[in-house]
Formats: structure tokens, sequence, C-alpha cells
């Protein structure tokens, strides 16, 4: 019943997605600036029959509907609300449906937000969201269909693997593909702006809205995923250069190019093209994510269900995007030439664009060079982290120099006229960090210039809010963004040189003395709980430096449905530095084995990061006023 | 005039392309210094040039009913199907590690049968079934 | 000159696409090459519903024997074992090994889905599958009466599993 529900609304999705491109077609050869009314109430009806469907799906989740595939391998009757509700997108079928139905709410909302753009443009812009719309709808349908039917009706489902019921990674697909799917936007509207020859600056104006919208999702969706492997891996480190995570990290870097740049086509109606390019390579490297996680052609921590047939979709999907807009472009880009004011406030935001470009850069050969070596010559590698770190920290310095310098510079021009200042600045964060070496005693000289840098981007922020506090004049999203960052990088930073770590097997009640720290495992509880039994350690944690105490409760989890083991870790947080144990037992053994992680200032780069993200969505705030 | 701006902007294109393959070739070398070459027990059985001292990765399913554990290290077999290879390892396993799943231990090979680990990496997959469960390319025998 | 640069950028493309085409296709880890060919092991298993043993080496009375392993808590075993009532409909001997299982859900399960079996093992610990190279289910592996390893499938079997396997076993 569901099933053949959801199956319509679904097909109806793609008739309307057809409807559309012909009513687009038809409605430009018309004379008329209007867009007919007929395309906004098909688009409205498209939008309501995606809802539904996915709405049937959240419905058979929630009510266990184990007549349809999807929700007998990923739900079970006894779990949590929440986690029934996030076990629709948990899978690749609910989660394919999610990117749909954000994809074609957005091109709902474009169509409606931009009401005084050009005629041509929308219509454009609405064909190439439906062709890609139409797309994945087939992919959906014809491969990856999560309103399959199941007989016979089992009584049970198999449960959502306990790893994936946290509440990070519950919202943690959805954030991310508010990113992705928002970037489609500017996408369709890039070709369309090609093709239709649309102002510059005015297309600037019409995509501020989706860069931003999307980079803010995109910046909350990393973060949630860090946490989540922060808290639930439980190895204790946040970001680990997988794969998997390099391909949210490789469309963010795009989407901070893009915010910074648009400013100067918005401003001076330049470098159109280049904004073009971005646009267009954003959305490409967020399905070329899609592709890598989903084909599952990669060594990855993390694997989802593999289906070659679906990844030999997708890469047909992504060919066919990738060279028609390659051919788009080569037909209608114009040629225009820039000209740029050396150390102006433009030449400033094109370097923030080749930073990014070329962290990009290092990133994707990173993910993609195993893959290639594969091809090639059969051997099947991974890249290390520290190649991610040794490329790109040092790239950070000189980085984290312009990020500092570009507020303070003007547009078109290159006057500068705080040399001095700016030397003393730097001369204020080098004594800081002098301060700082007296008493830790940190050697690595890399490290130490990032620290300085950090420190000096942080002093030039604040004094350029106090600038902007006299002239009455407030930019308060980049300076929150650009303090945020200067935070993140100093904190990062901090948190690589003084995490500690120790490994220990411990029997019940027995106690262990390790540097300045006294660590007893005094007892062990074990409870039931409604869908596992846990084993719950009391670890007693003594400081004898500061003569402290700290009580933490790892857990061992045994989970019945089916039986699956996992360690949760106890994390006690403060401000300055998080206590993070975990505990393992394995074959029943008497020893426990003891993960003990100092790890300082991981609550303050969270904050960072929400801070990076405050930021762009402030921007976006007067932006809804002024319309 | 235009000749000097000519000349200028050669400069500039000079500069730039010197500190671009600078840069390309310093990513290279850190790249290529920071590669884990991964590979099966089988691959490992096969291989005639090991490099004893090179950290690796190994691949496979831990066998079930492999693991051991005792007051300092865990013992457990990394099996392809075919070959196995031994490996001992100090020190926390992630919460994913388990009997029948997939896992990736990265370290130094001590000989082709044993395997010193340094970390453990365990997969985590969106299912309940192990890997194998999952449809594998062919998988059916020739 | 614009058309050289699009024609490069074209040309890398494509071929990095293909590249990416030909890791599609690349194997992933597992590979049951090496097993064909082998012997099975000898090995007691219990009767999953009478309290006698069952040795694997009286399978030689078959011409061909398909061995499979199931679970009733196993999602893709529901998926294939239509295909394995249809095997058995063709006079096919398939031996099911009950992996890991309580054995009321067990007969639940086969008599919910129906019983394809002509022989039902149980295997309550997994430790005796882990003897036959097991690593997850479902797992089927095809031998004939030399008790000699023919075809070995890892994950659920589908049609065309299906119609190698009776190719295979003589019967099509």
């Amino acid at each position: 019943m569901l099933s053949n529900l959801g199956n319509l609304f679904i097909t109806l999705t793609l008739l309307s997605s057809f409807l559309l491109i012909y009513y687009s077609a038809v409605g430009l050869k018309k004379n008329g600036s209007l867009i007919p009314e007929k395309i906004f109430r098909i688009s409205k009806t498209q939008c309501l029959f995606t809802i539904l469907s996915f709405f049937i799906l959240l419905v058979a989740y929630i009510f266990s509907d184990f007549s349809l595939i999807n929700v007998y391998e990923n739900s079970h009757t006894t779990k949590p609300l929440l986690y029934k509700i996030s076990g629709v997108w948990g899978n690749h079928e609910g989660s394919l449906l999610l990117w749909i139905v954000i994809l074609v709410i957005f091109s709902l909302l474009f169509l409606n937000l931009n009401k005084l753009a050009d005629k041509k443009f929308r219509l454009f812009t609405l064909i190439f969201q439906n062709i890609l719309i139409s797309g994945f709808l087939i992919f959906l349908i014809t491969n990856s269909n999560p309103f399959s039917k199941l007989y016979p009706v089992p009584n049970e489902g198999m449960g959502l693997n306990p790893i994936l019921q946290d509440p990070a990674l519950a919202i943690h697909p959805p954030l991310l593909y508010l990113g992705f799917v928002g970037s489609s936007i500017y996408f369709s509207a890039a070709l369309a702006s090609l093709i239709t020859k649309y102002n510059g600056s005015n297309f600037a104006k019409t995509i501020k809205f989706w860069v931003l919208t999307s980079w803010f999702f995109q910046t909350i969706g990393i973060l949630a995923g860090s946490i989540w492997a922060y808290y639930e891996l439980g190895w204790g480190g946040y970001w680990f250069w997988d794969p998997v995570e390099n391909s949210s990290l490789m469309p963010w870097f795009l989407m901070t190019a893009l915010i910074h740049s648009i400013l100067i086509l918005e401003k001076k109606n330049d470098i159109y093209l280049w904004v073009i390019i971005l646009s267009i390579l954003t959305f490409t490297m967020s399905v070329t994510g899609t592709f890598l996680v989903r084909s599952g052609i990669l060594n990855s921590v993390h694997t989802f269900a593999n289906d070659p047939s679906r990844g030999l979709y997708i890469l047909i999907f992504l060919s066919i995007m990738i060279f028609s807009s390659l051919y788009i472009f080569y037909k209608y880009a114009p040629s225009k030439k820039s000209n740029f004011q050396f150390l102006s406030k433009e030449f400033f935001i094109l370097i923030n664009n080749w930073f990014m470009i070329f962290f990009l850069i290092v990133v994707l050969i990173g993910t993609l060079y195993p893959i290639v070596l594969e091809v090639i010559s059969e051997q099947k590698i991974s890249v290390g982290p520290p190649y991610y770190v040794i490329v790109m920290a040092p790239f950070l310095i000189p980085f984290l120099y312009f990020v500092s310098r570009g507020p303070q510079a003007q547009w078109f021009s290159a006057q500068s006229n705080n040399k001095k200042k700016n030397f003393l600045v730097l001369f204020f964060s080098v004594v800081i960090i002098l301060v700082f070496f007296y008493f830790t005693k940190v050697k690595d000289v890399l490290i130490n210039l990032i620290l300085i840098f950090s420190i000096y981007l942080i002093l030039q922020t604040i004094l350029d809010f106090f600038r902007n506090i006299k002239k009455n004049y407030f930019n308060l999203s980049r300076i929150i963004s650009h303090l945020a960052f200067g935070f993140l990088i100093f904190f990062i930073s901090i948190n690589s040189i003084f995490s500690t770590e120790y490994d220990l097997n411990l029997k019940n009640g027995e106690k262990i003395k390790l540097d300045n720290y006294e660590i007893e495992l005094k007892d062990l509880n074990i409870l039931n709980e409604k869908n596992y039994k846990k084993i719950v350690g009391n670890v007693i944690i003594r400081d004898q430096k500061k003569d402290t105490f700290e009580f933490l409760e790892p857990e061992i989890r045994v989970y019945n449905m089916p039986e699956t083991v996992t360690y949760e870790a106890s994390i006690k947080s403060n401000l300055f530095f998080d206590t993070y144990v975990t505990m393992s037992n394995l074959s029943g053994s008497e020893f426990y084995n003891l993960k003990f992680q100092r790890k300082p200032f991981m609550i303050l780069i969270w904050l960072s990061i929400i801070f990076i993200g405050v930021g762009g969505f402030l921007r976006l705030l007067p932006m809804r006023q002024k319309k | 005039m235009l000749v000097r701006a000519a000349k200028k902007r050669i400069k500039i294109l000079v500069a730039t392309l010197s500190l671009l393959i600078l840069i390309a070739i310093f990513s290279l070398v850190v790249l290529r210094d920071n590669i884990l070459y991964f590979l099966s027990p089988t691959e490992i059985k096969n291989s005639e040039n090991l490099n004893y001292s090179k950290k690796i990765r190994v691949g496979g399913m831990v066998k079930t009913g492999s693991v051991s554990i005792n007051n300092n290290e865990i013992n457990f077999i990394i099996t392809d199907l075919s070959n196995e290879i031994f490996v001992t390892f100090k020190g926390t396993v992630p919460n994913l590690f388990s009997e029948g799943k997939g896992v990736v231990a990265e370290g130094k090979l001590k000989d082709k049968k044993f395997f010193i680990a340094k970390r453990i990496l365990a997969k985590h997959d969106e299912n309940y079934m192990p890997p194998s469960a999952e449809k594998i390319l062919n998988k059916d025998v020739k | 000159m614009k058309k050289i640069i699009f024609t490069i950028i074209s040309i890398s493309l494509f071929l990095f696409f293909i590249i990416l085409f030909d890791s599609l296709k690349i194997n992933r880890v597992y590979n049951t090459e090496e097993l064909v060919g082998k012997p099975i092991p000898s090995i007691n298993l219990e009767y999953l519903n009478e309290d006698k043993y069952f040795n694997t080496s009286d399978l030689s009375k078959n011409q061909f024997t398909l061995i499979n392993f199931f679970s009733s808590w196993c999602g893709p075993c529901r998926k294939e074992h239509k295909y394995l009532i249809s095997l058995s409909e063709k006079n096919l001997k398939i031996v099911g090994i009950n992996f890991k299982d309580k054995k009321q859900n067990a007969n639940q399960f086969l008599n919910d889905l129906g019983n394809p079996y002509y022989l039902t093992l149980e295997d309550n610990t997994g430790k005796k599958s882990v003897d036959f190279g097991v690593y997850g289910i479902p797992e089927t592996i095809l031998i004939n009466k030399n008790l000699l390893i023919i075809k070995k499938y890892i994950g659920p079997i589908d049609k065309k599993d299906m119609n190698e396997i009776l190719r295979s076993s003589g019967i099509k």
C-alpha cells in the first residue's frame, strides 16, 4: 500500500519534471517578460509530490512497515523514534530520496525568490535544475528504489547499525545534502547565465544567497560529521583525512572561494568567467564526492553498501554533466580581460581563491591518486594523513597572513597606510609566542610560525573591528568568520601539540601509575537497557600534580538486534581540555583495555567552527530584509 | 610602454609558473613518502620484494574465533579467504572491530605470516551485515 | 588557443573518466578463486531439529550438492531464498547450514519462506562455518561428489548465479 503510493508520487514528480522542462522550453520562445503561471503551478505540485513521497517513507519507518525492503533492512520496532526517523536517510535509497526532495524544494525556492531576475535566465536555470532532478529520479526508480516491496512481510526488521544511532550523525547527512544540493542551484544558474549572456553583477546577486546558504550548511554538516567521529569512532581523533571526509571538504573549499569571489563580481563586474567556473566545479565536486562514497571504489574506513551498478550510473551522470557544461562553457563563454591592481582588495580575494584551489588540489590528489594507481598498476595504496598535513600546513602561514591583510585593502586601489601598525601587530604576536615558547619549549618551527600567524590574524581582525566601530560601518559576518578561523587554526595547532594518549590493560579493581596520572578501574556494572546490555566501567583518574580526581564511565554495549558490540567513549569536557576514556574487552578475558586521552581545547575547536558558520549566516539576514 | 607591460606580464607569468612547479614537486615528494601500500594476505604471500621497514596496511576480515587478548596485546588473524596473516597489536581497537568484520591494520611486517600493527582501523558500514553479504564484483569463481 | 586549451582539458578529463570506469571493475579485496578445486573439510554438524550428527563426507553420495549458509536475521538471505527454492524444485540437493541463529527463529523462517533444504544442519556458534572459510552470510558453495568445490558465492545469489549453478551441476 505505502509502497504503491510512494512509487506513484515519485513517478508523478518525474512527470512534473518533464513537463517543467517542456513548458520552460516553450516559455523561452514566447515574448513577454513574465514566466507563465503554469510553470509556477507545476513547480509547486512537483514539490508537493516529492514531499509526499518522502513523507510516506517517513511514515513507513515510524510505523515499522516491513513490507518495504528498505524499512526492513534499516529499522526495527524497538528503535527509539529519533533513530526511526533518521533511519530514513541512514541508507543509500532513503538518502537519495532526501537529496531529490531538497533539490526540488530548492528549485521552487529559486523560481520564487528571484522574481526580479531576467525571465530567460530563470527559465534556463529551471530547465537545468529539472534535468538534474530527472537524472537523479531515474537513478532512484531504476536502481535504488526505497519503495521496493518485500514478500512475505517479516515481523521484525534488521535494525540500524548502533554506531549510526547518534544525534550528530542523525543530522549529518541532511546538513551535508543541503550544502551539496544548494550548490546545484548555482551550477544551473551558471550554465543559464552563460547561455543567456546574463549580466555578471546580477548573476552574482542572484546566486549569493545560495552560495552562502550551501556554504553554511556544508560547514555545519562537516562539523556534525567530525563530532560524530570524535564521539563514536572511539579513537579520539576528529578528522582522519579519510576519502569520505575529504569528499565533503572539497566542495567546501570551492564554496569558500566562491563566497569571496562573488564579492568582486558583484561590486566590480569582473572575473565573471572565474565565478562561473567555480560555480560549475562546486556541484561537480559534490557529485564526484557522492560517486566516490557510493560506488565503493575507495579504500575507506567508512564503507557504504557498495553496488557497482550504482557507481556506474552516477559516473555516467557525472560525465554527461561535466562534458555538457564544458561544451556550454566553450560555446558561450565571452572573452573578456580583467584588469587588476596589485594589492587591491580584489587581489587579496583572488589570493584566497588560489589558496582554496591549492588546498582542493592537494586533497583531490590524495583522494584520487590511490584509485588511479590501482587501475594503472593494480597496486592498492592509501595516502597517509601526514601527507595532507605536511603539504598544507606550511601554506597556512602565508594564507593566514593574507587573510589578515585582505580586509584592510581598498577596492580598486593599492593604497595602504597601515604598514607601521601591521608590523607592530606582527611583532606583538611574535612576543606572545616567544613567551609561550619559554614555558612550553615546543621546538617545531612550523607549528610556532602557524601559531604566530594565527594570533596575528586574530589581533588584526580585532583591530579591524575597532576601525569598523570608528567608521560606523560593520561587516560583522566577515569579522566573526575570520576571527573564528584564526582561533580554529590556533586551537587545532595547540591541540595537535599537547594531546596525550595512554593505552593500558587493567583488571577489575586494579590501578596503575603513568607519568602524572594514576588510573584506576574501580569496578564494573552491568545494566540492561531497552535494546542493549551495557557494561559500565567506573574509572577514576587522579592528576597527581594538581591532586584532582575525575570520574569517567566508559561503556561496552552489546546490542541484541543482531548482536553487535560497541564501545562508548566517556568524555568529560571543559573549556580547556577533554578527558577521553574508552574501554574495550575482547573474547571475555579478565583484562580491560583502557585508552585514556587528554585533548586540549576540543570544545573551543567545535565553537570556532560554529562561529565560522555563524559569520556566513549573518550575511544571509540583511539580504533577506532587502527583498 | 606596451613592451614594458608585456615584459612585466612575462615576469609575473614566469614567477607564478616556477612557484607552481616548486609547489607541485614538493607535494609529490611528500605524497611519495606518505603512501601506504594496501595489501591483502594473499598479496603478501605472493609478493617477492617486500619492504619490512616501511609501514603498510593489511586489509581483510577478522577471522571468526581468532581473536585473543592477553596482558598487553591483542592477537588475531586477518584473512582474505585464501590466505591468512597473524596480527599482533598493542592498544585499544576501535569500537567497530569485531570478528567476521572488515578490518584494516596499519603497521609493519615481521615476516610473511606475521604483522605488527600500530593502528587498527575497523570499517563502519551503514548496514548490519558483514560487508561480505553485499554483492561483490566478480564474486563467483571462474 | 582557446580551442587547444579546451581540447586538452576534454582529453584529460576523458582519460580520467576512463580510469574511473575501470576502477569500478576492479575486484574488491575478496577473491574466492583459490578455493575452487579444493575439497571441503570433513565436519560433524548437528541436525537443526534432531539430536543427530551428520558428517559432511556423507555428501559424496550426491552427484552435486549445494551448501547454503543462512540465518533468520540475515536480510540478504531472504532475498536469495526464492532462488534456492527454484533450485530445489529442479532436484538439486541443497544442504542448509543455519548460522548463529535460534532454532525457533530458524524454523519460523523456513515455515514462512518455504524449505528448500533436503538437510538442515545447525552451527549456532558459527565456529564450524569458519572451517568452511565462511566469513559472512549468506554464502553458497557448490560441490561435486568428490567433495571438491566447484563454485563459491559470497553474498546472496541472484538469477544469473542460479542459472550458472544449474549449468555447472549438469541440470540445464
